[in-house]
Formats: C-alpha cells, sequence, structure tokens
C-alpha cells in the first residue's frame, strides 16, 4: 500500500539546512528538490528547496519524519483514513 | 556483446574506450538535437528520479504489469537516449582517467537530493570534457562549484572513493557522449535505485561477472558489505560467501576487499548464459 506524504512548504521553512526527515527516514524515501525548477545562470536560494516523497513504495509508516520534524511540516496517511 | 559496444564501441574493446564518445563533436551534436526538440540540455533534467512518478508505483504496488511494463520502457527509452550509467571496474576507471580532459571533482546530485547532502561532504562526482568549462551555465547541477584536477588527482579520488566502497559508474549525457565518471551506492545513487527496487534499468550491468573459488573462500564475510547490488550474501551452511551472478553488475569491490583472493571477475562474455544480463 502507498502512503500519501505532504509537506507543507511553509511550515517547513527550511529544508535545505535542517535535513532531519530526509536522514531520519529508515529507507531513504524523501528527496531534497526545488520548487523553482532547476534554473540556467542562476543558483537556486536555499529557500525554495522543498521536500517530497520520492521512493513511496518502500515507506512503512513508522512516522519517523513526522516525529522528527520540528515544525509539524509533514503528513503521512494510508488509504483507510489518516494515520497521523 | 554490449549494446552500446555494438552501436559506440568502433573497434574498441569497451564503447567507454573510443575517444569519440568524449569528443567535442558530439557534445555539440547532442546538445543542438535536445535542444532542437524543446529541451532545456541540462544534464539533471533528464536525471533518474524524474522517471519515477506515482503512476508507476501504483502500477507497482497494485501489481498492473501491463502498465509498469509501458512506464518502464518509455522511462528506458527516455534514460537510454540522454541519461544512463554502465558499471565499470576500477581499472577500467583509472584507464578513462587518462583519456579524457579536463575532469573535474563535483557535488553528486543524487546525494544531495537523497541526502540533503551538504556540499562540503560531497565532493564525490566526476564530471568528464568539454562540457565542464560550461560548468557555470547550471549553478544548480554544479552547487558547490567546480574543482579541475589532473589525471592523477583524478585516479587517487577515484581510488579512496573504491577502498571506500562506492562503486563507478560511467554516464551518458546524450548518448553516446560520456561525461559522467561517478562514484556510487545503494541507495543513494538514482540509478543504482531505480534499477535495482524498480527495474528499469538506468544503469547497465558491467562487462564482468564475480565468482567466488570456495577452495579459498574462509567465510569472513567482509566482502558481503561491498556489494551495492544485492548480489552477494554469506551463506553459514558452507561457511562461504555467495554471489548471484545473475544479480552481479561486476564493479569488482568485493574482489578487492578479499585478503585471500577467493573472489575474480571473469568476462561476461564468456558465460553463455549472462553474456547478454545486462
Amino acid at each position: 500500500m502507498l502512503p500519501t506524504i505532504t509537506v507543507d512548504d511553509e511550515k517547513c521553512g527550511g529544508a535545505y539546512f535542517c535535513r532531519k526527515c530526509v536522514v531520519v527516514c529508515p529507507t531513504h524515501v524523501l528527496g531534497l528538490g526545488t520548487s523553482v525548477g532547476v534554473q540556467k545562470y542562476r543558483e537556486t536560494d536555499p529557500q525554495y528547496f522543498v521536500v517530497r516523497a520520492v521512493y513511496l513504495n518502500k515507506c512503512s509508516g513508522c512516522m519517523d519524519c513526522v516525529e522528527v520534524c520540528p515544525n509539524n511540516a509533514i503528513q503521512v496517511s494510508f488509504n483507510e483514513g489518516s494515520v497521523t | 556483446m554490449c549494446d552500446w559496444c555494438d552501436k559506440y564501441g568502433d573497434g574498441y574493446e569497451r564503447w567507454y574506450f573510443n575517444p569519440a564518445n568524449y569528443a567535442r563533436r558530439i557534445y555539440k551534436i547532442r546538445r543542438e538535437e535536445a535542444e532542437a526538440s524543446g529541451a532545456e540540455a541540462n544534464p539533471q533534467e533528464a536525471g533518474g528520479m524524474s522517471v519515477i512518478g506515482r503512476e508507476f508505483l501504483e502500477a507497482l504496488d497494485s501489481g498492473d504489469l501491463e502498465k509498469v511494463q509501458e512506464i518502464k520502457e518509455r522511462a528506458e527509452a527516455t534514460a537510454w537516449l540522454t541519461h544512463f550509467g554502465q558499471v565499470v571496474t576500477l581499472d577500467e576507471a583509472l584507464k578513462i582517467c587518462d583519456m579524457i580532459y579536463p575532469i573535474g571533482l563535483m557535488t553528486c546530485a543524487c546525494r544531495r537530493s537523497m541526502r540533503a547532502m551538504p556540499d562540503e561532504e560531497n565532493f564525490v562526482c566526476m564530471g568528464m570534457g568539454p562540457g565542464m568549462y560550461k560548468w557555470e551555465r547550471w549553478p544548480d547541477t554544479y552547487r558547490g562549484g567546480m574543482h579541475y584536477i589532473t589525471p592523477d588527482e583524478a585516479k587517487e579520488v577515484i581510488t579512496k572513493l573504491n577502498k571506500k566502497g562506492l562503486v563507478q559508474t560511467v554516464a551518458t549525457f546524450g548518448t553516446p557522449y560520456l561525461a559522467g565518471l561517478c562514484n556510487c551506492d545503494y541507495p543513494d545513487c538514482a540509478f543504482i535505485r531505480t534499477t535495482i527496487d524498480l527495474g528499469v534499468k538506468a544503469l547497465w550491468k558491467g562487462h564482468y561477472v564475480a565468482k567466488v573459488d570456495p577452495e579459498l573462500c574462509t567465510g569472513c564475510a567482509r566482502c558481503v558489505a561491498r556489494c551495492q547490488f544485492k548480489a552477494l550474501s554469506f551463506s553459514p551452511s558452507n561457511n562461504m560467501a555467495y554471489i548471484d551472478q545473475f544479480q552481479c553488475f561486476g564493479c569488482g569491490l568485493c574482489v578487492s576487499e578479499c585478503d585471500q583472493g577467493a573472489i575474480s571477475l571473469v568476462d561476461r562474455a564468456s558465460l553463455p548464459a549472462l553474456a547478454n544480463v545486462w
């Protein structure tokens, strides 16, 4: 069963430096990307970096990412209603 | 024969030993083709992560094999045209360092993405050839900057990373233009992860297959930690390493870890059932 993993970017606010959720995930599901895409001739400012779930198929539903987030920005839910 | 050697080897022993595949002429062609088709010729756009969408993962999860196959074929076709990799041995990687110039040491985009790895800890990737002169066009791809290094310095870095346990791979950027010499591991390398976990062949196996000599293996199991491809395990009942040769990518990391000389690389082409397992 695949989860739905949502990240509230406004609450998150500092994925590039915080890294906590990305590092804590035991199955390396989460990835860091940017909300502005890759830009030519311009380095993306750290504030535009966001966390997204990539390898959803490897999420066990342990909720470690949810718990480690200092800003309560991550939600993980499976089909039959929200687990968190 | 390896499809890529067949298509782009031009008489050389391996396609990645054919200097033409690193040449400015091809770099220019692939860039113009990509841009003509409307795509920005940015290497990162073609990266492994972009092929995996929720649609594919759902199809996998629900066992919709037809859909899995359809998306997989599409993703592989794109990867093989734009950006894919092949495993090379340490010796092969060192040989490549003497073939192509310049070589740039840069941060790894996969680890930045999957580990949020700070740049200063992440200089484990190498770019090669004429594209390196224009790295500043894509500051995000080269976050942390780019350091031109000599062939000897490149060999030193690669040897050190191999010792640490990272697998050497070559990568195309507009096939057959070869511009990436990467040092990869599971699960954070997108090539390895996509290939091993999702069955989308973004990474081709190398030209060798590892083999354990039962007379020499003492069962120390040190090699087991070296395998990044889920091909090597330890058999307690035999007190011996076991290699699934059909899963082996032929990188040779287990070989160099064995003090007994119990593991060797054999030519893939010499094994009829494996000669076409890439």
